[in-house]
């Protein structure tokens, strides 16, 4: 049966006539879908109404249940002029980001209003008043817009079942964005216990499960995590409207221009500023904090007219100048905003009619979401330009320009066995109603990350909450959750309090308010950062530069300088690896590069250097793999090219490493970037043709990489998360006190106390296994050394540095080096190698 | 490793201790006792492993150096009697003939009749002891003592080719003022930087050597 015939259905397209409207087929798909009682995952270009997809699915049930209702009682004289009692949650819709839930309860309020349906639309998140939480616990809304973590605060709750017995649909928007983190494990749990407890009540009610998602590789599998439930049926509803996207390269006049080496492309700032001047909003994004800190004070340099219409936007600025930054955009009265991720995600800024990038974005799903921060009305075009820093970046646009025309997008691996997460999620039971072990644990088992939980390691972590540790390790005195009246349960309030305040799965580096000593605060900065600077001494951050006075309350008291420049804090994080795609899609480009193969404007403006690449050493095809030997000054040079990114050649050049050192006692440096890496060394490397292919075997890859690489330390950087996420270690929010000093320690002491006396702790084995799949990456490394087995190796020993293994060997120099004499050096380096070209060149010609 | 300090010799353990031999007296600082069983009555999993490892290291110290005195720069309890405590109390019936001498610290809060029963000399600042003062945090003015103090958990840098760096305890040797490593494993560091004069033994793995 349709659902065109539906009384709701009528109502909700006569008011969608009413503003010129028509449904997209996708929305009434997903429309029929709901109405037949499926779950599932709604993929469809950003700017086409996804969220209405499935709200206005919600709305038209509610609507069409009304009807039924008064069929079977038509229209009972109520005795009462008592308006009819609010029945309580039916929608939960959860959303990653903060910022997004305030613009959407505004449109849905909007849509309930229009379709005179009395539902209240609320929100619920770390911003929501104490005051507006406790009239959602005398009645709770019956749209509730939500973030993992407060769904997860909500289970905390004492009685919180109560809350869900309406409930009939659960939503997770942006679900691409959670699937890869642990706060998708978070939503996953906090679905399996909503499910559950419903069940309980009434085995025959149905909740429904969707999710609203980007186009990523994996879409299939993303449904199946949200969804696993075999009782559930489910579908994909796919849009088939193609969201038009504009890529253009903002190109050098001639290829010299641009530096071979990964500078902050200030050189083609003076291009970028007409396309700001004729655009009407233009967001710019850059891929660190510290690089939209120059890039700001750049582009204010160069022209002076957009001082007041050129804003900053990053994770590090205060929440409320954010605040006043995105509504700014709103309006439409700023010109231009430099911003780094902190703006990929969300809602639709109108005004906003082009994106710039700046450098690589090092992955085509992220470059395609940023494009979409443009034109994002249904079939307007979204426009990105790509404003490369270095020369090599125009193949990387080519690249990302054919892999968008392709639709091959990123798959989002979701994260599994997170222990710490589960740790955490049992205690927040327990500090709520408490949990039936039996029945969490079948509940637990369903959801996709913990679909290969063992009953041993269920125990374990059972006994890690109650008792302590394994009965192998005593645990004197432990308490933390005990039973009571056949539930575990959290009794001290003390311990519960504590747990409720850190709720979350993202940890950061520990940060510091930074404030006006007048008032006001600009943002946050790393605590190691602050403590470097001295009394007296300036730095920039939201734009403008800042004089430090003093560390006091945990804060940092600053006042306005009168200097115009000074340094950026570096923030922590920063280096996003090339994806793989990427990586394929680029040796591809290589290829067409030579043989004017393309058409890509890009690819010819670098065509030069690819011909100098070529006459100094070799340009690899995509079944060829390069190494260059170079002899300088410095020492013995082995750059080797497998297009594989940063992470996983940080893991093979140390493999490699380790694997010539098996044939004779030798040290190196390393360095890498996202094309190759470099070994280097005073004496020669013991290397030629013959054990090229031995060396980069994927035999014994395991054993190699533990031997190569120190895991221990790997896996205790990875700790540092797991420990706060778990409970051990507690750190406070910026800028308030640690609770209770008594109670003061570190991840890296407990990896250390548990190393030493509790071996078998899941929690060491979890950063170990983390240290493994997320860093070393071991499948891809194995896949890439597959890769290199089948190919044609090329060796060239080089006069001197070439084109392709200049960027890597700058990026070595850049850990030793302060930026300025980085750059001189830079200068310098590039001018020799084109000396020696030159001299070379004449030579032949005499 | 022997240090001079003061026209004093001191042995410098590798296990976190100072000997002075003259005064046939063993140093300590920043024990910690009841720490792990503090963590573990707050639902934080710190074995047990941990204190007792503490117990056993000072009991070897006790057999290495045969004292008469332990001295303890403060922090020797953290907080309340648990646990912990209890176990120190059962390690104390062993050494009868030991006096322990505690300099309270920031973290010793136990009542005064504790201390009894544990047959504890308490003092509540310092305690002078020629050339020394042996005081748990180091005082802002100097006079003609030389202080021996604790507190601070002090750690430091060791830095190697390739941008590496190991973290050690060590103790710290200053112009006016020394600092000893926190005996307890379960502690953290705080790392110092030199300045002129300054002198550190770094405590590694297998030996205490000087940086």
């Amino acid at each position: 049966m349709g659902i065109e015939t539906s009384k709701g259905y009528k109502q909700v397209i006569k008011w969608l006539k009413l503003s010129r409207k028509k449904p997209f087929k996708f929305q009434t798909d997903a429309w029929q879908y709901y109405a037949e009682g499926y779950s599932g995952l709604v993929n469809a270009p950003t700017g086409f109404g996804k969220t209405f997809s499935i709200f206005l699915a919600v709305i038209i049930d509610e609507l069409n249940t009304r009807a039924d209702l008064e069929k079977i009682k038509p229209a009972k004289k109520t005795t009462g002029s008592k308006k009819k009692k609010p029945e309580g949650l039916k929608l939960i819709w959860i959303t990653p980001l903060r910022s997004l839930a305030k613009d959407l309860a505004r449109a849905m309020t909007e849509v309930c209003a229009q379709l005179e349906l009395d539902w209240h639309v609320g929100v619920r998140n770390g911003d929501t008043t104490q005051n507006e939480k406790l009239k959602q616990k005398k009645q709770m809304p019956e749209v509730l817009i939500i973030t993992p973590e407060s769904i997860h605060l909500l289970l905390a709750q004492k009685s919180t079942f109560n809350y869900f017995e309406q409930l009939q649909c659960i939503v997770a928007d942006e679900w691409h964005e959670l699937l890869g983190s642990k706060r998708g494990v978070m939503t996953e749990l906090a679905i399996s216990r909503i499910k559950g407890l419903i069940n309980e009540k009434n085995p025959e009610r149905l909740l429904r499960i969707w999710g609203i998602s980007a186009t990523i590789g994996n879409m299939e599998q993303a449904m199946d995590v949200l969804v696993p439930y075999e009782d559930l049926l489910k579908t994909i509803i796919r849009s088939d409207i193609e969201k038009k996207i504009v890529i253009k390269s903002i190109l050098p006049d001639h290829i010299d221009m641009l530096p071979w080496a990964g500078h902050l492309g200030f050189k083609l700032a003076d291009k970028l500023l007409p396309i700001i001047r004729k655009s009407k909003t233009t967001l710019i994004f850059t891929n660190t904090r510290g690089q939209a800190e120059m890039w700001y004070q750049t582009l204010l340099a160069k022209d002076g007219n957009l001082a007041g219409l050129l804003a900053i936007h990053h994770g590090s600025i205060d929440f409320e100048l954010r605040n006043w930054i995105e509504d700014s955009i709103h309006t439409g009265a700023l010109k231009a905003v430099v911003s780094t991720s902190s703006l990929d995600l969300g809602v639709d800024f109108k005004p906003v009619d082009t994106v710039v990038q700046i450098g690589s974005p090092k992955g085509v799903a992220r470059f395609l979401q940023r494009a979409g921060r443009s034109g994002h009305s249904p079939y307007e075009t979204s426009k990105i330009y790509f404003l490369p820093t270095h020369a090599l970046e125009l193949v990387e646009a080519a690249a990302i320009k054919e892999a968008a025309r392709t639709q091959d997008i990123e798959s989002r691996e979701p994260v599994v066995m997170a222990f710490d997460t589960l740790i955490q999620y049992l205690v927040t039971l327990a500090v709520g109603d408490g949990f039936d072990d039996e029945k969490i644990f079948f509940e637990v088992k369903q959801t996709h990350a913990f679909r290969e939980l063992l009953p041993q390691e269920w125990n374990w972590i059972m006994q890690f909450i109650t008792t302590g540790g394994d009965s192998l390790t005593a645990y004197n005195e432990f308490s933390k959750v005990t039973k009571v009246d056949g539930l575990w349960k959290v009794e001290s309030r003390q311990i519960a309090m504590r747990h409720r305040l850190h709720i979350g799965t993202i940890v950061s580096d520990a940060m510091i308010k930074v404030k006006y000593i007048s008032g006001g605060f600009v943002g946050m900065v790393e605590e190691s950062f602050i403590a470097r600077i001295k009394p007296g001494n300036s730095f920039t951050l939201a734009g403008r530069v800042l004089e430090f006075i003093m560390i006091k309350d945990m804060m940092a008291l600053v006042r306005k300088s009168k200097l115009k420049q000074a340094i950026s804090p570096s923030w922590m994080g920063g280096r996003i690896s090339l994806t793989a795609n990427l990586g394929s899609i680029l040796r591809k480009k290589y290829n067409e590069t030579l043989d004017k193969a393309h058409d890509d404007e890009e690819l010819d403006i670098i065509f030069p250097l690819f011909e100098r690449q070529a006459k100094v050493s070799h340009v690899p095809k995509s079944d060829e793999f390069l190494i260059e030997l170079i002899h300088t000054r410095d020492g013995y040079h082995f750059f080797a090219y497998p297009f594989e990114g940063r992470q996983v050649h940080e893991i093979m050049a140390s493999l490699i490493a380790y694997r010539l050192g098996r044939i004779k006692p030798i040290s190196f440096s390393i360095a890498m970037n996202d094309y190759g890496f470099e070994l280097l060394s005073e004496q020669e490397i013991p290397l030629d043709e013959e054990n090229i292919k031995d060396l980069f075997t994927p035999k014994n890859l395991s054993e190699d990489i533990v031997a190569s690489i120190n895991a221990t330390e790997m896996a205790r950087r990875k700790f540092r998360d797991i420990a706060c996420i778990s409970g051990l270690v507690f750190q406070g929010y910026p800028g308030k006190y640690i609770a209770n000093k008594h109670l003061q320690s570190s991840a890296a002491l407990f990896f250390n106390v548990f190393s030493d006396y509790d071996k078998h702790n899941l929690l060491l084995r979890q950063a170990y296994d983390e240290a493994f799949y997320q860093q070393i990456e071991e499948p891809r490394l194995a896949a890439a050394l597959h890769r290199i087995q089948a190919s044609k190796v090329i060796i060239v020993k080089a006069q001197s540095y070439t084109p392709l293994c200049f960027p890597i060997k700058v990026d070595s120099l850049r850990d030793t080096l302060s930026s300025e004499e980085l750059s001189q050096r830079i200068e310098r380096m590039t001018a020799e190698a084109e000396k020696r070209n030159v001299k070379k060149n004449k030579y032949q010609k005499e | 490793m022997i240090v001079n300090c003061s026209g004093e010799s001191l042995v410098l353990s590798k296990e976190r201790a100072i000997y002075w031999e003259r005064e046939h007296m063993l140093i300590i600082s920043d024990l910690h006792i009841g720490k792990s069983a503090h963590f573990r009555k707050s639902g934080i999993q710190v074995p047990d492993t941990v204190g007792t490892t503490d117990l056993q290291r000072l009991s070897s110290l006790l057999e290495e150096f045969k004292p008469k005195i332990l001295l303890v720069t403060g922090d020797m309890f953290h907080n309340k009697i648990n646990s912990d405590a209890l176990a120190f109390s059962v390690w104390r019936k062993n050494f009868p003939e030991l006096s322990v001498i505690l300099i309270k610290g920031n973290h010793d809060a136990l009542k005064n009749s504790d201390y009894a029963d544990l047959n504890i000399e308490v003092h509540q600042k310092e305690l002078l002891c020629k050339p020394f003062r042996f005081i748990h945090d180091k005082p802002t003015v100097f006079d003609e003592y030389y202080n021996i103090s604790g507190h601070i958990h002090p750690g430091v840098a060791i830095y190697g080719k390739a941008k590496q760096q190991l973290k050690f305890p060590c103790f710290y040797f200053g112009e006016h003022c020394s600092v000893l490593p926190a005996f307890s494993v379960f502690t953290g560091l705080k790392m110092l930087k030199p300045e002129e004069g300054d002198r550190f033994y770094a405590i590694t793995p297998g030996k205490v050597i000087q940086v």
